[in-house]
């Protein structure tokens, strides 16, 4: 995928060195990303990273205390509303409502004719499996029903851009699979998705490209192959060979061996020991393990496979948080 | 429709398409009919109060009795005089064209004497028969409220006034039964020897009835005993002068005709204070005043539970991203306002309907409705229920906006309500003296203004300051507005309520 520089009419979003002061403190400190149209945005970051506010901004919930932000082409979000569905993290239903009547005032709030809404809101609940619970009152719903009916009155009202915070949370396996089916199914029909989440799997498995914060700094922004390209290669691998007999291979940079255990001090004959090694930038796994190879080094165990999102966010936004 | 109408009608049906606004529809008029039914079937079934009297001064027991017949023809005649209002036809006779004494009228000693001495309410019922319209339900007299038992022996033996309390008291007691009455006697009267003559010395004291009872509550034998002895004795001292009872009862009869006016109006008819006026002028801005009270609480409320369950159950948040906080703000009130102005117009729209197509043949109603329209009380009511609505609903939504409980909410509302009825001890003094320095100072102090204006409005208070306290009250709820609004948009989405030395900050910071 090329890389996007955010600039030109396909940007959904952009932020352009936003900061947001609370008092003395920046919750949000010189944000700048671009979302593209029509794509999967993982907004990630962990505890208090500043995501939550971020978003608030976005909607034009809270303003930024300075920077810019443009949503679908216009410098405010006030008037683009009708376009934008938001689930937010903390999130609930007004208990005496019937699902369906929630899900027609929300999208009526947010610009749809009331026929087209009450229409809409059925639909959706029948295309959901909860077609008969229309009438039910909210209170009565189970915690995942009423997720369901939440995630439905955001998108009632047919919004091009969709800004879901933690919309997997509450969900059982089987409606968080269903739930990744819908948003597939929202990209496809050209919706752009900007979602956060702790769930790195998700992530991984739905996003195009991903902002990573951490202390209300950007740490990554762009595609999981662009945030691999930008780690050192990691290599697990177990020998019976010595630590220093590993980094004495010219492609590595670092030798550690897995959870603190002791490096072996002699060679052939001694128990492997799993070690993860870092090579140096741009080392081909391939001649690395052809050199351990030819050092004679006996190799029980070789994974050159890519890292994991989850390993990538750790790395980010741990340094960050450390 | 916008979003602000969409908010405001989502809060005004969630509160009058619930089934407790529609229970409250229900019930006040049932509770009205249920409390007059109620106090007539209590009337009714109140007790027979037996009683004994122990007269060693002779004579007083015939004048007690006498009393009391007397007491309770009087009380015939009064129901007398209510029943024939409604069951006399027209097209037979007017009322007061009924045949004396029977037809309605002033309760004089005259009158009675004639009924009593034309055979009673038997001989009332059997004269009025013929003008009564078809199907009139039978008149039904009060029935005597006392009776006398008599004394047991015992007591009636003693030597003195001590000696036979003593020997009535297992009696009132009801460790002994008297016959007749029932599980204890309820009272016991003695009359002393000597009672009623003038003293032998200058230093002695004239000799005193007693009234034993072991019932403080219910004072009414007391006094119609004290009654009956007080009139032996007035006859007797009237005697000495040379008067007859009939002279006394003619001196008591004699009325002093005594018409209100109120200067101003265009002719010495229309001048006069009737019942009408009063209605206009007194009892329909007390009720106005209190009804107003009632409804801005009763509609406050709702605005802050609703605005605690948006918080607490985060659906502010989604509703911020969809609306702003001002149309969050400006929904609300205008749905609970309506809410609030619902409850009244719909009890005044059934008054008015009854009373136009006929549904009810209460005067009552009818003089209601037409001094509700004659006057300008209700413009009043609508335009000073707004300006108490906006005082304080703003301060409930700030209230809400600050608290994640009820619980929360309490430690605002408490000092809130010790505020708000702090003038009510000085509000009999306003409504006595609707033009008197109490209901001045009320009426300038803003918050207090609707209530003051609506109690006084009715009695011509000065007009200048009424426009000046008006004037300073707008003043006053556009700021509460401000401040409080303040404080909703800068609250409403932090989760922890705030310290209150935050609050300072909060109605100073710009969102």
């Amino acid at each position: 995928m090329a890389p996007y520089d955010g600039s030109g009419m396909d940007a959904a979003l952009e932020l352009t060195d936003v900061v947001k002061e609370f008092g003395g403190f920046k919750a949000v400190n010189g944000l700048s990303f671009s979302v593209r149209k029509g794509e999967i945005f993982g907004f990630l970051g962990p505890n208090g990273a500043g995501k939550t506010t971020t978003l608030r901004m976005i909607l034009d919930i809270i303003g930024p205390t300075r920077g810019s932000i443009s949503v679908l082409g216009a410098p405010s979000t006030r008037p683009q509303r009708a376009r934008i569905g938001y689930l937010p993290e903390e999130r609930g239903l007004y208990r005496k409502m019937r699902a369906a009547e929630s899900i027609a005032y929300f999208a009526r709030l947010r610009g749809a004719p009331a026929a087209e809404a009450k229409r809409r809101a059925h639909e959706l609940l029948e295309e959901f499996g909860l077609g008969e619970f229309a009438r039910a009152r909210n209170e009565a719903l189970s915690k995942g029903m009423a997720q369901k009916v939440q995630l439905l009155a955001t998108i009632a009202h047919d919004p091009e851009l969709l800004i879901l915070d933690e919309p997997f949370s509450g969900l059982d396996p089987i409606n968080q699979g269903t739930l990744e089916d819908l948003i597939r199914t929202l990209k496809a029909s050209g919706k752009t998705i900007i979602f956060s989440t702790h769930v790195m799997e998700h992530a991984e498995r739905l996003c195009d490209r991903f902002l990573i914060i951490a202390k209300g700094r950007k740490r990554f922004e762009g595609t999981l192959e662009e945030a691999r390209a930008g780690l050192p290669r990691r290599i697990a691998l177990r020998t019976p060979a010595a630590a220093a007999d590993i980094a004495a291979i010219a492609s590595v940079a670092g030798v550690e061996p897995v959870g603190g255990a002791p490096a072996n001090a002699a060679s052939p004959g001694h128990t492997p020991t799993d070690y993860q090694v870092d090579l140096k930038e741009d080392a081909d796994p391939d001649a690395f393990l052809s050199a351990c190879l030819a050092a004679g080094l006996a190799i029980r165990r070789f994974d050159a496979s890519s890292e994991s999102l989850h390993d990538i966010f750790v790395k980010l936004a741990g340094e960050e948080a450390a | 429709m916008g979003s602000t109408l969409l908010i405001a009608w989502r809060e005004y049906k969630q509160y009058v398409f619930s089934r407790g606004f529609l229970l409250f529809l229900v019930m006040t008029p049932v509770l009205f009919l249920g409390a007059v039914l109620v106090m007539s079937v209590v009337d009714k079934a109140r007790p027979q109060r037996t009683f004994v009297v122990v007269d060693q001064a002779g004579g007083y027991t015939e004048l007690i009795d006498a009393g009391l017949a007397k007491q309770h023809l009087r009380e015939a005649l009064q129901a007398w005089n209510a029943y024939l209002e409604g069951v006399v036809d027209p097209a037979k006779a007017a009322i007061e064209d009924l045949p004396a004494p029977f037809g309605a009228g002033v309760i004089t000693n005259e009158r009675l004497e004639a009924v009593a001495a034309n055979g009673g309410v038997a001989a009332a019922r059997e004269a009025i028969g013929p003008f009564l319209k078809d199907g009139a339900p039978p008149f039904s007299a009060p029935r005597p409220r006392f009776r006398r038992l008599e004394a047991p022996a015992a007591a009636l033996a003693s030597a003195d006034a001590e000696a036979a309390a003593a020997a009535l008291e297992p009696y009132l007691l009801g460790e002994t039964a008297l016959p007749g009455a029932g599980e204890a006697l309820f009272a016991a009267v003695i009359v002393p020897e000597g009672f009623g003559d003038e003293p032998a010395t200058e230093d002695e004291a004239p000799r005193q009835a007693a009234f034993w009872s072991k019932n403080v509550t219910d004072p009414t034998l007391q006094i119609a005993v004290s009654r009956a002895l007080r009139s032996a004795l007035r006859r007797r001292a009237a005697a000495e002068m040379g008067l007859v009872g009939a002279d006394l009862d003619r001196l008591s009869d004699i009325d002093a005709p005594l018409t209100a006016f109120t200067p101003g109006e265009a002719d010495a008819e229309a001048a006069e204070i009737d019942d009408a006026d009063r209605l206009e002028k007194v009892i329909l801005p007390g009720v106005m005043t209190y009804v107003l009270l009632v409804v801005v609480f009763a509609v406050g409320n709702p605005l802050l539970t609703n605005t605690i369950e948006e918080r607490s159950n985060k659906i502010v948040e989604v509703l911020l991203s969809s609306v702003t906080a001002d149309q969050l703000m400006t929904g609300k009130l205008i749905g609970i306002a309506a809410v609030g102005l619902t409850m009244p117009a719909i009890f005044l729209v059934g008054g008015f309907l009854a009373s136009a197509f006929g549904a009810t043949e209460s005067d009552a109603l009818r003089e209601t409705m037409a001094a509700l329209v004659r006057s300008n009380l209700l413009f009043v009511y609508f335009f000073y229920f707004l300006a108490a609505y906006v005082m304080f609903a703003m301060i409930f939504l700030a209230i809400g906006a600050l608290s994640n409980s009820l619980q929360d909410a309490q430690t605002f509302m408490g000092p809130l309500m010790m505020i708000v009825f702090a003038p009510m001890p000085f509000a009999v003094m306003v409504f006595q003296n609707p033009n008197g320095l109490a209901a001045s100072i009320l009426t300038w102090i803003p918050i207090y203004t609707p209530y003051a204006v609506m109690l006084r409005i009715a009695s011509d208070p000065p007009i200048g300051e009424i426009l000046g306290a008006t004037a300073l009250m707008l003043v006053f709820a556009a700021l509460v507005a401000r401040v409080m609004g303040r404080v909703f948009r800068n609250n409403i989405l932090n989760n922890a309520p705030p310290k209150v030395t935050q609050i300072w900050r909060l109605t100073k910071q710009q969102s």
